[in-house]
């Protein structure tokens, strides 16, 4: 189901965005000497990737904590006001470990420690004592979009003032660096969601979920066939739910998949007047779900996207999810 | 004693073959017929679809192909003397053969036709059994006549058939070239003779592998019946003003867009709750661009399912993208009207999901 906005109404909007890299980073072409990728890096090269952060020593939790540090810190506000926090990506104990100690961390959520949460130990860490906290999972690359979406609607309904949704992953080195010809990178990125704004506020959104494509390895290819036409009908739906028309998008703010899908899928939504922010493929790689927003906030900052341009945010994610957000910037 | 009238065909064990050669048997119950005979097994399978027509039908083993169509000379002498017409209907209808192999058997086989016929003579008429898609990579409304070759071609079946038809008619005989478009099924019932590649095609979308197709949604794509092409043939052989014509067997102006096929096939797949709780998109018609950006993706990087599937429809799918529609004027003035597509169109769709693609016994028979 979407949400839309109606006229009279308020409308949520994205106050503040921050993210976090690890030190580490490798490129394309070490990550194949590493044996870390499926395909060829020239392959991966051809599709955009150049280089991607690499988790060593810092955990999930590390990198959550400081994107949401900077973030409060950036927006200057009352910590008091944050009524809503909510966690989403690597999961439970496995958070609170490096990427060199994540078997560790998994054998944890078979003991006591699977309780340890990381939701929780942020609210605490980051003085949110009114903040009604939970986790969201199983969204995969969607999980920012998605929990920014519950916040949305949390605002709306409850009169939440103010809510941050951080989400944080990475990679086990056991896992490689590739999923479906994306290299694969490891961020934490925190959003500050508030109840009235007149900038960057969120118009629309749609999830399409399709349980069919649970098992990833099995339907690989009917995963890939699905990928276009329904992030297609996804966007395209997005944007007639914000009351927009296709000639009214100006930006496209992508997760930072293959270059090429991105170009197969431009060919296949046609959106004339909109530019697709691709900057950050190269240099980030794919962040699972902090993409939209790190590239929302550098299109920003990079002066591209002005205020009142229209912009929509779309991501796949394994599940499967796919999902559209309108702002207007 | 008076010889009987005779016929010779080849390609009788052939989807349009048989069905023409039924045709003729049954509409004159005086007439006999030569087959052309290279695969005795086919033939055998085929003679007993005929059932007690076969009993007028004197195969002759031979090869297209070969000089003489590699017939006996005696036998030969004889189909010479007794032949008053021919319908060429063998041919390799594969899409993803190389040009050489496609002239090979489709361009040279129609030349040793017209050679045998040249030497028959009593010869009234020779029946070329072509295709509308000789057009190729052509566009707009294409005539019942030449319409050259500048456009290119989608294939070498296209290719190999086209140049067949220069053969024809460089010849000094009555010939009449027939152009069917795509056989979908045998009637407005929908019943399925053979599986295509437009089946296939479909086969691909059921399975919900088809990400996107080429086209525009307001695209014709031309679809016809055997029954209807059988018996147009079997006209075209005794037609007094045929001689010296080029007939489109096809849908015209009636046939559906690209569109309408694809929502028809969607909704008969949604009639299936399982199909239906799987959730796949439709899928999207796009511009031949994108769809050759899709395409070169998933040949550099897909598996080995996917690349097969693209690879497989790579020799039709372009012709989709090429939007034309074929006049059937001198069709028209010949010929009963051809059946309108909307009346078998789903329950073809309906046929090929009862029998899972040829997977159970009703294509066979």
């Amino acid at each position: 189901m979407p949400f839309s906005k109606q006229d009279g109404q308020n409308t949520p909007a994205i106050a503040g965005i921050s993210y976090a890299f690890p030190a580490g980073s490798r490129t394309v072409a070490e990550l194949a000497k590493e044996r870390q990728l499926s395909s060829s890096p020239e392959t991966l090269q051809s599709f955009g990737f150049g280089s991607v952060h690499v988790a060593v020593e810092e955990s999930p939790y590390d990198l959550a904590l400081a994107a949401s540090t900077r973030l409060l810190d950036e927006a200057g506000i009352d910590r008091s006001s944050v009524g809503l926090l909510i966690y989403g990506g690597t999961p439970g104990y496995m958070s609170f470990v490096s990427a060199e100690q994540a078997e560790e961390g998994a054998a944890g959520l078979c003991t006591m420690s699977r309780f340890k949460y990381p939701a929780s130990r942020l609210q605490y860490d980051l003085d949110l004592p009114n903040a009604w906290t939970f986790a969201v999972d199983q969204l995969a690359c969607t999980t920012l979009l998605g929990a920014a979406r519950v916040a949305r609607s949390l605002c709306l309904t409850e009169g939440i003032e103010r809510a941050l949704c951080v989400s944080s992953d990475f990679f086990p080195v056991n896992a490689g660096r590739e999923a479906i010809f994306n290299c694969t990178s490891d961020a934490a990125c925190a959003v500050l969601i508030e109840r009235n704004g007149e900038r960057n506020r969120l118009v629309s959104a749609t999830t399409v979920t399709k349980g069919y494509y649970w098992d990833v390895d099995a339907l690989r290819d009917e995963i890939v066939a699905s990928y276009f036409p329904t992030a297609r009908h996804v966007m395209l739906r997005t944007i007639a739910d914000a009351g927009w028309a296709p000639g009214d998008v100006d930006w496209i703010i992508p997760h930072n998949v293959s270059m090429r899908s991105w170009q197969i899928l431009s060919g296949l939504i046609r959106l004339p007047n909109a530019r697709l922010f691709t900057d950050n493929i190269a240099r980030h790689g794919h962040t699972l779900a902090g993409d939209n927003f790190i590239n929302y906030r550098d299109a920003i900052d990079g002066g591209c996207i002005e205020p009142g341009q229209r912009v929509v945010l779309f991501a796949y994610g394994f599940g499967a999810q796919w999902t559209g957000v309108a702002v207007e910037a | 004693m008076t010889i009987p009238e005779k016929v010779f065909i080849t390609g009788a064990s052939g989807l349009v073959g048989e069905a023409v050669l039924r045709q003729l048997l049954t509409r004159n119950p005086a007439l006999e017929a030569f087959v052309l005979v290279r695969n005795d097994l086919r033939w055998q399978l085929a003679s007993r679809r005929l059932g007690p027509l076969a009993t007028r039908v004197i195969p002759v083993s031979g090869d297209a192909t070969l000089p003489g169509l590699g017939l006996d000379p005696l036998l030969r002498k004889r189909v010479e003397c007794e032949t008053v017409s021919i319908v060429h209907a063998a041919a390799d209808t594969s899409f993803s053969r190389s040009l050489d192999h496609s002239r090979f058997i489709n361009t040279l086989g129609t030349y040793h036709v017209t050679e045998l016929a040249s030497l028959c003579p009593d010869l009234t008429r020779l029946v070329y059994v072509s295709t509308a898609f000789v057009a190729g990579r052509g566009t707009g409304t294409m005539l019942e006549c030449d319409n050259g070759a500048d456009a290119g071609w989608v294939n070498a079946y296209e290719q190999s058939k086209y140049e067949a038809e220069g053969c024809v008619r460089a010849s000094n005989l009555p010939w009449v070239i027939a152009r069917p478009s795509t056989i979908v099924c045998r009637s407005t019932e929908g019943e399925i003779p053979q599986i295509n590649a437009v089946h296939r095609a479909l086969r691909v979308y059921h399975r919900g592998l088809a990400a996107m197709i080429p086209g525009d949604r307001v695209y014709k794509f031309d679809v016809i019946t055997s029954s209807y092409v059988a018996a147009a043939i079997a006209t075209l052989v005794q037609h007094p003003n045929a001689a010296g014509q080029t007939v489109h067997l096809c849908s015209g102006r009636r046939a559906l867009t690209l569109g309408e096929m694809l929502d028809a096939a969607y909704d008969v797949w949604t009639e299936c709750p399982v199909w239906r709780k799987c959730g796949f998109e439709r899928t999207v018609i796009t511009d031949a661009e994108t769809y050759e950006m899709f395409e070169r993706a998933v040949m550099e990087t897909g598996d080995v399912r996917l690349r097969s599937v693209i690879s497989s429809l790579s020799h039709f799918i372009p012709q989709l993208a090429l939007p034309k529609v074929f006049d059937t004027s001198v069709a028209e003035s010949l010929l009963d009207p051809a059946p309108d597509p909307a009346l078998y169109w789903k329950p073809m769709l309906r046929r090929l999901l009862e029998n899972n693609w040829g997977q159970s016994q009703e294509v066979a028979a």
